[in-house]
């Protein structure tokens, strides 16, 4: 006997069922935030919590950025007739990638030295095409930015009727995205006791946007920056010694500024994964290597951004550990 | 204006990156010479003025060795020849 119900095909997004009717629904807010979890083992205070953004529906922070860049190129008409081209480590690619492949619209990345073979085969699964570009591609003494130049120079290139650059680096919609969502995040998540902020320097959306939100809140919030060191392994941070500033940096915002080398970075990675279960990506572990080398915010809420998982840097993981976890005998 | 070094071997690619802007000429220059043998010469044609300081510098960097160069004003004409190191 077969029992007919009337149960319809498509119900709304719910987000207190978990329900969603689209993949972009899970994009965070301050109604459905990326988790804020202490760490409990790693570092030696008692009052510091990571922002676990790889728990986005694409993988990392960038889906904030990403979803407000494409919705703002949209808006303006830029995307009639013409792809996107963005130059990126990978996790903005990615998320462009994904929202780029659900809206129909064709994604270029150009992707600098250094980024895990993960990384570029995720996009290539995602349909964007991908330009390998050498770190130093303009031969003329010009800064390690190839893989921006590179995309500069297709979104210029026949007269701009091929491809518009998003350019989270410049693109004040990047910042907005965390001014709207990350930073009253952590303001409602800590409940106003937030004392310290830490974010890696990269595009810069991400420390000028919740920089901007919560010393707006309360000024005495310190703004930290980690910067990894020139010549560094760590996607997604940039060493102002090696690479341009972008526009979205205001410098204002940031109280201090601590440098990480990979070494460092790497270890309290492995610290993180091993102590307290949070399997993060490499900027994770420089950034709470900073947070860990700070002995002044006793008192109130320490947060720090969690930007990517690990998962696309296993490799690179691979040749660090060696023989480490494999049997002597 | 054109600048030429000896060279028996009539190029064997010729490459149009006019209407391309730095780095773009340079990139597929990159790529079409990986695709190239050793001692083939690639003849590439550039519109963006600022290929004037960056192919002799590109082609510098990479071990290749710079045949000719046709400055026409609107249109530079490079003749690449393969070496070693690219």
């Amino acid at each position: 006997m077969v029992i007919q119900t009337e149960i319809s095909p498509t119900r709304p997004t719910d987000h207190a069922l978990r329900r969603f009717e689209d993949i972009r629904d899970l994009l965070p807010d301050i109604d459905n935030p990326t988790p804020l979890v202490r760490i409990r083992n790693a570092v030696s205070a008692d009052n510091v919590y990571v922002k676990l953004e790889w728990l986005n529906p694409f993988g990392s922070i960038k889906d904030r950025a990403a979803s407000y860049l494409i919705a703002g190129l949209r808006s303006n008409g830029a995307l009639e007739n013409r792809q996107i081209v963005e130059a990126s480590s990978g996790n903005t690619a990615i998320a462009m990638a994904a929202i780029g492949a659900i809206s129909g619209t064709k994604v270029t990345i150009t992707i600098p030295d250094g980024i895990p073979e993960e990384t570029k085969t995720i996009l290539r699964m995602l349909g964007a095409e991908v330009w390998e570009t050498p770190d130093e591609l303009c031969p003329v003494d010009h800064p390690k930015d190839g893989a921006i130049a590179l995309a500069r120079s297709l979104a210029a290139s026949e007269g701009g009727s091929r491809y518009v650059m998003a350019n989270q680096y410049e693109n004040p919609d990047n910042v907005q995205a965390h001014y709207e969502t990350t930073g009253p995040e952590i303001w409602r998540q800590t409940e106003g006791a937030v004392t310290a902020f830490f974010a890696g320097f990269g595009t810069c959306g991400t420390i000028t946007g919740v920089g901007r939100y919560l010393k707006e809140r309360k000024q005495d919030i310190a703004i930290i920056a980690i910067e990894p060191e020139k010549g560094h392994r760590l996607a997604g941070l940039k060493s102002f010694a090696e690479a341009n500033e972008p526009g979205n940096l205001d410098r204002g915002l940031i109280d201090d500024v601590v440098t990480v080398s990979d070494d460092l970075a790497y270890a309290m990675t492995l610290k993180l994964h091993r102590e307290d279960g949070l399997l993060v990506g490499p900027s994770t572990g420089a950034i709470v290597h900073a947070i860990n080398s700070y002995s002044y915010f006793a008192d109130g809420v320490v947060v720090g951004v969690s930007p990517d998982g690990s998962a696309k840097y296993t490799s690179q993981f691979n040749e660090l550990l060696g023989t480490d976890g494999l049997p002597t005998q | 204006m054109t600048t030429r070094e000896q060279s028996d071997v009539a190029p064997a690619m010729t490459l149009d990156t006019s209407g391309l802007l730095c780095p773009l000429p340079v990139y597929k220059a990159a790529l079409a010479l990986e695709g190239m043998e050793r001692g083939q010469v690639l003849e590439l044609l550039c519109t963006d003025p600022g290929s004037l300081a960056d192919i002799p510098a590109f082609a510098r960097q990479r071990g290749d060795r710079l045949v000719e160069v046709d400055d026409r004003g609107e249109l530079q004409v490079f003749w690449i020849e393969k070496g070693a190191g690219g």
